[in-house]
């Protein structure tokens, strides 16, 4: 019993391993292909899309952008903006109390006038933040913070890029080159702010290396973190999880400010960025999460508040975070939706459910990796879709072969059990029945049973006939496909012979009233025919003959050439009968070509096309030949196809 | 009832059967019939051509179903391969088919319609002596094949043409020969196929020429 069990679970192991091997590989294919970063591009590019696609967030009141624009940089007639403006700024802007003022703009040498003045602010705005340049850029050149501000005052302004130019990551923590610590400009904002409403900044408790708000941790970005594929996660990263929306945050010009237009709430108890808004500053950020008038492209004051705004509300709204799953889970369900590709084509045979299966599938894993999106799960799509969709691609094929394999295999096993059942009958009962005949008849006086033996005889070759017939008669069913090439390569003008029995014993009306037929089938060069042509004449034979019994009226005497004539090869059937005229609508293209041809001049291009017609004039065509039908005398038609004997090299 | 001629030369046959009770009754039979013939027997088709290369017979008598070679299974499509390749490449041998199953020669037909020698059918039921009036026969260079391999009255064009020279124009053969630009043994084989075709077969004391004449114009062939 228990083995009987372990024996049918082997079993079904087996047919899976064996059915499955082809899914299994392309899963394995697939894996390979994301391991080796070959799918990077793709899951970033529909991470983009997905975070694009989602609906827009209402505006972040806790961050307001200052913006400088291209205008106050012309009214100051000068760049970079002196000093005193800057200081001017702060010194309106602290009047609204804000929690925090993020200075997006370096201020590591003095820009006179009013350098004097700037430092006295940041000696006295304990709130105000500036921005330093803390990595290396290529030149191995990093910006210094202003001298004014102590360094728990100063936050990094540095961007993680992508191999596409794309932001996709927010750098919180690095060291620089001299191996201190540093903090980015958005998380000594959103330190300063949660710290107003009683919420420090901590290390994490998962992973002690993570920084955390209260509950909420900020997950670092591994080099292999959701599509990701050898990233330089230096430093302590998170995924950027921008804020949808056209205005994501309020933005207040400098002249608005000077010029007091402003709600103070909108700045009290707020975060105030200021930074460069103008494209003379060179100030700027990529994004493909970002959907807007200039798609991609924001201002890097923008990208601070959107980096700043994530960790706060996150916090406070507890609007998710980006995450990604395990490695070990992504693979797991990757291999999950490869297995029911695979048993789409285990369970549903046909293919036409498998395609919609695959559809249907394809579209629910897209609506459920957008759907975790949504809830802050980054998951694998595009393995996913390839691991389908190949799956459902290969089953598809596999399944077409598999159906014409069978049908081959069981066309030449009913051949071989033909063939064997013939030759059984045929070398044993038949071969004794008819010796004994024999010996009977001779006799003087025949034996009582003779007319019995005779009956046997009679009974054994219906037997014996029946079958002999299933295995020859079969083969010029020319439309049964692949199990007639073989028949086919026989030479044509046997195939012809064939085709011209087999419809003559159709039923017919006007090949019942053939008193006598006069045929030729002589053995035609055939060394430059392909089997489909040979096929074809076969079909146009047949046609042709159809067309006789159906429409030729009274035709007595039918005639079948297939020979060569000069260098041109030739099949043509002609009958005595006479053309029915039209009466009704019932009738068939190929009796509506007669009629109409019977009528007309027989030059072939002013011959109406019907649907047979077509398919002989094609068949010249490619064997670059020509068709014709045209009354034969003293009546009846004329049917013929020519072609040339000889190879043609054109064409 | 088989007409013996005079044998102006040792005539050689060769039996092809794969049967041995079949091949020792036909064995039997000719030897009493010729006992001054040559009798030769093969079992396979490959034997058989061996055998037909070496000495030419003036006949052959073959089956449709044997093995094409020792120890193979026999099959209905080596038979049939066998006799094709005896028409082609020796036109006018005299062949006599002897098979329990002759239908089939029913896909050899337009072969069997250009083929020069004797051609005679005899199925392995009937009796001896039909065996040998069909031996006779087709040493005689006639043809006889039975009524359901000849697919009704069908005649090749050639067969048309000798008739209506003969019969509407009243021409001898010597002159239709020259009207057709064929030999006059040409001329006669088409007349031994046309009378098959009419079912005219040799009977004592009958015109053949008139017989297939009347026979002609009864099928309207000739107007």
């Amino acid at each position: 019993m228990k083995r009987d069990r372990w024996q049918s679970v082997k079993a079904v192991v087996t047919t899976w391993g064996r059915g499955a091997l082809p899914g299994v590989m392309v899963i394995v294919a697939v894996m390979i292909a994301r391991l080796t970063g070959a799918l990077q591009f793709l899951e970033l590019v529909t991470f983009d899309r997905f975070l694009r696609l989602r609906p827009a967030e209402p505006m972040d009141e806790r961050i307001v952008i200052v913006s400088i624009t291209e205008g106050d940089i012309q009214r100051a007639r000068t760049y970079p903006i002196p000093d005193r403006e800057i200081a001017d700024l702060l010194k309106r802007l602290q009047t609204y109390q804000p929690t925090a003022i993020g200075l997006d703009i370096v201020r590591d040498i003095p820009v006179e006038p009013g350098n004097a003045e700037l430092t006295s602010v940041f000696r006295s705005s304990k709130n105000t933040i500036g921005v330093e340049i803390a990595l290396p850029d290529r030149s191995g050149f990093t910006v210094a913070p202003g001298p004014a501000l102590p360094s728990e005052q100063v936050g990094f302004a540095d961007a993680v890029l992508d191999a596409d130019g794309y932001q996709r990551r927010s750098l919180l923590g690095a060291h620089n080159p001299q191996q201190e610590y540093r903090f980015s400009l958005a998380i000594r904002l959103a330190e300063r702010y949660l710290a107003a409403r009683g919420i420090e900044l901590g290390n994490g408790i998962r992973d002690p290396e993570a920084k955390r708000f209260g509950s909420i941790e900020l997950t670092r970005v591994q080099s292999n973190s959701g599509g990701y594929v050898g990233a330089d996660a230096g430093g302590n990263q998170i995924l950027l999880n921008v804020r949808s929306g056209t205005m994501p945050f309020r933005v207040l010009s400098l002249s608005q400010i000077k010029s007091g237009q402003v709600n103070p709430s909108w700045i009290r108890g707020k975060i105030v960025l200021i930074g460069m808004m103008s494209f003379s500053a060179k100030d700027q950020a990529s994004s493909g999460a970002i959907a807007g008038i200039n798609p991609g492209r924001i201002y890097g004051v923008e990208m601070q508040a959107h980096a700043t705004s994530q960790i706060i509300s996150a916090v406070l709204d507890g609007r998710s975070l980006l995450r990604v799953w395990a490695d070990a889970w992504e693979y797991l369900w990757i291999v999950a939706w490869g297995l029911l590709g695979i048993s789409l084509g285990r369970f549903l045979r046909s293919p036409w459910k498998i395609l919609f299966g695959i559809l249907v599938a394809s579209v629910s894993s897209i609506g459920i990796c957008y759907g975790l999106i949504l809830l802050g799960w980054w998951v694998p799509i595009v393995p996913v879709l390839l691991v389908l969709v190949l799956n459902g691609a290969g089953l598809m094929a596999a399944l077409f072969y598999r159906h014409e394999q069978e049908l081959r295999l069981r066309l030449e096993e009913r051949q071989f059990a033909i063939e064997q059942t013939f030759n059984a009958i045929h070398s044993g009962p038949l071969q004794t029945l008819v010796g004994i005949l024999r010996t009977a008849q001779e006799q003087a006086t025949p034996p009582p049973f003779l007319p019995e033996l005779q009956r046997l005889n009679q009974e054994l070759r219906a037997v014996y006939g029946s079958v002999q017939r299933e295995a020859i008669a079969d083969e010029p069913h020319l439309r049964m496909g692949s199990a007639i090439e073989l028949a086919l390569q026989a030479p044509l003008h046997e195939l012809l012979y064939k085709v011209y029995c087999n419809t003559l014993e159709q039923e017919l009306p006007y090949l019942k009233t053939l008193k006598f037929k006069i045929v030729q089938f002589d053995p035609l060069n055939t060394s430059h025919l392909r089997l489909e042509h040979k096929r074809a004449l076969c079909r146009f034979l047949e046609e042709a003959l159809c067309n006789v019994g159906k429409h030729a009226i009274e035709a007595t005497r039918l005639t079948v050439i297939c020979t060569q004539e000069g260098d041109r090869q030739v099949i043509r059937v002609a009958d005595n009968g006479r053309g029915k005229p039209s009466q009704s609508e019932t009738l068939s293209l190929a009796q509506m070509d007669r009629d109409r041809e019977t009528t007309e001049e027989p030059n072939p291009k002013l011959q109406p096309s019907g649907l047979g017609t077509q398919l002989a004039k094609n068949l010249a065509k490619q064997l670059g030949g020509a068709f014709r039908r045209y009354p034969n005398q003293p009546k009846g038609m004329v049917c013929e196809l020519t072609w040339s004997a000889k190879r043609r090299w054109f064409r | 009832m088989p007409q013996t001629l005079p044998q102006p030369e040792k005539r050689t046959f060769l039996v092809v059967d794969d049967h041995a009770m079949v091949l020792g009754g036909t064995l039997n039979i000719l030897k009493q019939e010729y006992p001054e013939a040559d009798i030769l027997t093969a079992a396979t088709a490959q034997a058989a051509l061996e055998q037909i290369a070496q000495t030419t017979p003036d006949l052959v008598i073959v089956d449709l179903v044997m093995p094409e070679t020792i120890g193979s299974i026999a099959q209905a499509n080596s038979g049939l391969q066998l006799l094709k390749t005896l028409m082609e490449k020796y036109p006018s041998l005299n062949i006599v088919v002897q098979s329990a199953h002759v239908q089939t020669l029913v896909w050899l037909k337009p072969l069997i319609d250009n083929h020069m020698g004797g051609f005679t059918v005899v199925d392995k039921s009937q009796p001896m002596k039909d065996l040998l009036a069909m031996v006779d026969w087709a040493l005689h260079e006639r043809i006889y094949t039975p009524r359901e391999i000849r697919n009704g009255l069908q005649l090749k064009p050639a067969w048309m043409q000798v008739l209506q020279f003969a019969f509407q124009e009243s021409l001898q053969d010597t002159a239709i020969a020259k009207r057709m630009n064929v030999s006059e043994r040409t001329v006669q084989c088409y007349w031994t196929k046309i009378r098959d075709v009419l079912e005219v077969y040799p009977q004592n004391d009958k015109n053949l020429r008139i017989q297939t004449e009347v026979r002609a114009r009864e099928q309207g062939l000739i107007d």
